[in-house]
């Protein structure tokens, strides 16, 4: 008995149609940003990434002003503003000394001034908090066919060009002269980077969209060394802390946002300290075996001076003992 | 091969490139047959990465053209393979050795076509030919100096390219690693490949390659060696008598007296 009234109370939720539209939304928005993490944490953009999501704010304040507070409105001025600043940005790096973390940080400040400045003038009262910190529960239908616009363009483009990206990702210079258009994939990256942002609002909000798009990937390339594990691996993680964040927030009563990136937290903390090959713990442990085995080697070779001389040998017969 | 004898494989005419209108390389001229282990020479700032990298495509030139088998540069990528030098890779990147290879397929599988049993012979065998199959699952930083370089090769070897450009590939390779790459350029020179290596160390010209190229802001000489870099090439390019291989036979003997 008791085990049923606690699947009742677990599933629970899942009555509320706005439980059910909030779960779906997180779900995508969680997976497609987790998969497109993995392209933003190899080209070492984070930084860049979390300027973009400041910029949403200026762009959805003169929404407001323009439009109201209607969801789509203040998301398409966010889209317009971060687009303006990631574009203007690639802009400024090509044309100028200037690189582009330099570029897209100056203009995302001077957008974020702006934006104070307007709201100054504005005779309408803004009150952006729900975007500051996310409101999933309020998810409407509206915003679900959001989520399932950028999940699909997002996802769709990503896994067509996986390839080219791959070889971008891993040198662009080399990538560029085996016929691969770099510039546009980088630009095609920083869009879907945008999309990715905007996407993620209504559920964990301007200050943690980062959140999303950072931590799976994160956590997926401290747990594997292939490139298409990572991509999934990182979706994978994103859906789940999203969904179970969701479910934390539910039943301890705490805005979803943080909660989700809590629970995508915890993820990260295991994988930098219990990765089988590149978390801490695994590092000592490795440590005190390469220590013993170097003893072993030592002891072993001693009156063989010889041997020692050839590091080519003893290099070739550790090779076969670590590839075995 | 037959074709080469009418073309070489690689043609540079009048080639200039400059950085922000500064010629770093004046008027260059030369004719490169397939199946050569060609040498480039100069000092610092003779323009040795600059000429690997404008071959590669990578910059582009102010005058000239470059030729790959009588055709233009352009819509031969795959034919040229550059490895760039080590510290531009980030070793961490999520790749085993095998997935450094299949990268090589990539411009002849396309966006989403599978990897035929053709494509995957090639990875097979590039990794069979540089010794590399015990260890096509490890990860690229878990791998010794020259391991890495042979992966690299490996790669342009899928990718089927007839021209390998390396830039500096022995810097900061231990004697071990040194011999298994000169061994590798020497398989990829018999099988008909034309390598363009990038090397600092003059003395050491003769063991590696067959002929070589000095470069100094323009061409010194090229052609077969020793010739190519014969001590008044030698004064020429780097401005006084350096340190040669016959300098420091000479300094060996004085030191055993």
């Amino acid at each position: 008995m008791i085990h049923s009234s606690f699947i009742n109370s677990f599933l629970e939720p899942f009555g509320y149609a706005f439980m059910q539209r909030a779960l779906l939304s997180c779900a995508m928005i969680g997976f497609t940003n987790g998969f497109l993490g993995t392209f933003i944490v190899l080209r070492r953009q984070a930084l860049l990434a979390d300027a973009l999501s400041h910029s949403l704010l200026p762009g959805m304040a003169v929404a407001a002003m323009l439009v109201g507070l209607s969801p789509g409105g203040l998301l398409l001025g966010g889209l317009i503003a971060a687009l303006l600043v990631a574009l203007g940005g690639a802009l400024i790096a090509r044309n100028s000394r200037l690189k582009d973390e330099t570029a897209v940080a100056s203009l995302y400040i001077i957008a974020f001034a702006l934006g104070i400045v307007l709201i100054r003038f504005s005779r309408v009262k803004v009150d952006l908090t729900h975007f500051l910190f996310g409101n999933i529960l309020g998810v409407s239908n509206g915003d679900l066919w959001i989520a399932y616009a950028a999940a699909f363009l997002t996802l769709t483009t990503l896994v067509i060009f996986q390839r080219p990206l791959l070889l971008t990702l891993f040198d662009a210079a080399v990538a560029r002269a085996s016929g691969v258009r770099v510039s546009w994939l980088e630009t095609g990256l920083l869009v879907l980077t945008v999309l990715g942002l905007v996407a993620s609002l209504q559920a964990v909000g301007v200050l943690l969209s980062l959140g999303l798009l950072i931590l799976p990937a994160a956590t997926a390339y401290l747990l594997t060394d292939s490139f298409s594990r990572m991509l999934w691996g990182g979706a994978v993680l994103g859906l789940l802390g999203s969904v179970s964040g969701l479910f934390l927030s539910f039943f301890a009563n705490i805005p979803s946002g943080p909660c989700i990136i809590m629970i995508l937290a915890i993820f990260l903390g295991a994988a930098y300290l219990f990765s089988p090959r590149y978390g801490i713990v695994a590092r000592l442990l490795h440590l005190r075996h390469f220590h013993e085995e170097s003893l072993e080697r030592w002891e072993g070779h001693q009156g063989h001076d010889h041997e020692m001389l050839h590091p080519d040998k003893s290099f070739q017969s550790g090779d076969h003992q670590e590839g075995s | 091969m037959s074709l080469h004898h009418e073309h070489p494989l690689l043609r540079i005419e009048d080639l200039t490139i400059s950085y922000h209108r500064i010629p770093a390389i004046h008027h260059l001229d030369l004719a490169l047959e397939a199946g050569h282990c060609v040498g480039l020479f100069g000092p610092n700032g003779a323009g040795k990465s600059t000429l690997l990298k404008t071959i590669a495509g990578l910059l582009t030139p102010e005058t000239g053209q470059i030729f790959i088998g009588g055709g233009k540069v352009s819509g031969t990528a795959s034919r040229i393979a550059y490895l760039p030098q080590r510290e531009t890779i980030d070793w961490d990147f999520p790749v085993t050795v095998e997935g450094l290879v299949e990268m090589g397929r990539y411009q002849h599988v396309g966006l989403l076509g599978k990897f035929s049993p053709t494509d995957c012979t090639a990875v097979g065998d590039a990794l069979e030919l540089f010794r590399l199959t015990p260890l096509a699952d490890r990860q690229i930083k878990a791998l010794s100096g020259g391991q890495q370089q042979r992966a690299f090769l490996a790669r342009a070897w899928a990718q089927e390219a007839d021209i390998y450009l390396l830039d500096e590939p022995f810097a900061g390779l231990d004697r071990t690693s040194s011999n298994a790459l000169a061994e590798a350029l020497q398989t990829l020179k018999q099988r008909g490949k034309l390598l363009l290596v990038s090397h600092h160390a003059i003395d050491e010209a003769e063991a590696l390659f067959d002929s070589a190229i000095l470069l100094n802001g323009e061409l010194v000489s090229s052609g077969p060696l020793p010739e190519a870099l014969a001590p008044r090439h030698l004064e020429c390019a780097y401005g006084t008598a350096i340190y040669s291989g016959e300098h420091h036979r000479m300094k060996e003997r004085a030191h055993q007296i």
